[in-house]
């Protein structure tokens, strides 16, 4: 079994598969899916590739330790994403699902064009209106965000100091701003 | 003042103050609102000076500072409004702060976890297609909507890489404005060919600036001297005339 599991993970690649997606393949309970799974990583530790959960989908990858030996394959071109680009992704990844208004609020600018450049790449998505006035779309974060940094799932996000958090006075002030517009 | 970074290291308004606090060594909670607006003014009009532009979100933080600062002059009056207490001015500025700093402090952990990635490689999906032609063709599960769907999802996602629409208007000169760059240029120099003001060759550039030279020679600003036929023409301006 375990075997077959290796080689629809090899065949799928990059794109992985969820625990959902092996359970319909191999016809088995999820709970047995987690089984295969322990039995495979167990394979892969004398191996050069292992099996890691990556933006809540298992892949196949090489071992970090060979990293060197792989980049001498590739031309190393590394783009990185930009400061405004991390700042604005972390904002939206710990508070989601978030608005453009919102975003816009706690960085002090504009981010429209930002937002455009994230949802193109696929970092984050667009997940209906919300129902603050206006109606305005609602982001999130994607698989692929987790994916590209190196995140199993949601719950893999560094922890950061929610304690100290007054959003309350900012919101008191967009609805008062609001309010008076809706008068006029 | 001497700055040795320029307006473009920052990501915004939020972040060039909390540079400024972090040079003053304050805590956050502490700031002066007198100083930092001091130096958040005198870093603007120094970007001014150097002719960098300064996008309006510095300046809105500029008014919101200047406006923190004068209700911090204004004597309490806490009599008056009973509802109210007695909120410090500074506070919504001091969160926000707090709260923008919480992310930022945040880049540096998702940058080590960007360069993490990079040492792993997965590979592409096998290409099953030669297999998926087939079925393709004989379930004929694909509809035309699936497809249209599937067209439309691409456009979308094509749109959100182009730029935002922008507007490019022509600007346009007027024979005031051009009147008084003629009026700059003989300040300078005293005496200009005819030939070297046309130089953009728009006929709107050249409609505008024959129109100045007319108006100019009709109120006696300027001479306009031609030695003798197909010379240059030669204007000059009219000497201890003072203009407005």
């Amino acid at each position: 079994m375990s075997s077959i599991l290796e080689a629809i993970l090899f065949a799928v690649g990059d794109e992985g598969l969820t625990k959902k997606e092996i359970s319909n393949i191999l016809e088995i309970e999820e709970g047995k899916v987690n089984d295969e799974l322990k039995k495979l990583e167990k394979i892969y530790e004398n191996r050069g590739i292992e099996l890691k959960l990556l933006g809540n989908k298992y892949k196949l990858i090489t071992k970090s330790e060979y990293k060197d030996y792989i980049k001498k394959l590739t031309d190393e071109v590394s783009n990185n994403l930009s400061k405004s680009a991390l700042e604005t992704l972390a904002i939206i990844a710990y508070n989601e699902p978030i608005t453009r208004m919102q975003i816009d609020e706690i960085r002090g600018v504009n981010s429209s064009q930002m937002i455009r450049n994230l949802l193109s790449k696929g970092f984050i998505e667009d997940m209906g209106k919300s129902d603050l006035p206006g109606r305005p779309l609602l982001y999130k974060t994607t698989n692929h965000f987790l994916d590209y940094f190196n995140l199993s799932t949601k719950e893999d996000l560094p922890k950061i100091n929610l304690e100290e958090i007054e959003v309350l006075e900012d919101d008191d002030l967009f609805l008062t701003r609001y309010k008076e517009e809706g008068e006029v | 003042m001497e700055y040795n970074f320029v307006i473009n290291d920052f990501e915004g308004p939020l972040d060039l103050l909390l540079h400024l606090i972090k040079t003053d060594e304050v805590d956050i909670y502490d700031i002066s609102i007198e100083k930092v607006t001091e130096q958040y003014l005198s870093f603007i009009k120094s970007m001014e000076e150097m002719n960098l532009t300064v996008a309006s979100e510095y300046l809105v933080m500029a008014a919101e500072l200047i406006e923190i600062k004068s209700r911090l002059l204004l004597p309490n009056k806490k009599d008056l409004d009973e509802d109210e207490y007695e909120e410090d001015p500074r506070e919504n500025l001091i969160n926000r702060l707090l709260e923008y700093k919480k992310y930022k402090d945040m880049i540096d952990t998702f940058k080590s976890l960007e360069e993490e990635r990079k040492d792993i490689f997965t590979k592409d999906p096998i290409n099953l297609s030669e297999y998926r032609e087939v079925n393709a063709e004989k379930n004929g599960d694909i509809t035309l909507e699936d497809l249209i769907e599937a067209l439309k999802n691409f456009l979308k996602r094509k749109e959100d890489e182009k730029p935002l629409q922008t507007k490019i208007t022509k600007k346009e000169l007027s024979v005031t404005e051009r009147t008084s760059q003629i009026r700059d240029i003989l300040k300078r120099k005293r005496r200009i060919s005819f030939f070297d003001l046309f130089e953009v060759k728009t006929r709107e550039y050249i409609v505008v600036t024959f129109l100045s030279i007319l108006e100019m020679a009709k109120y006696g600003e300027i001479n306009i001297v031609q030695e003798s036929n197909f010379n240059n023409i030669i204007i000059n301006s009219k000497e201890g005339e003072v203009h407005e």
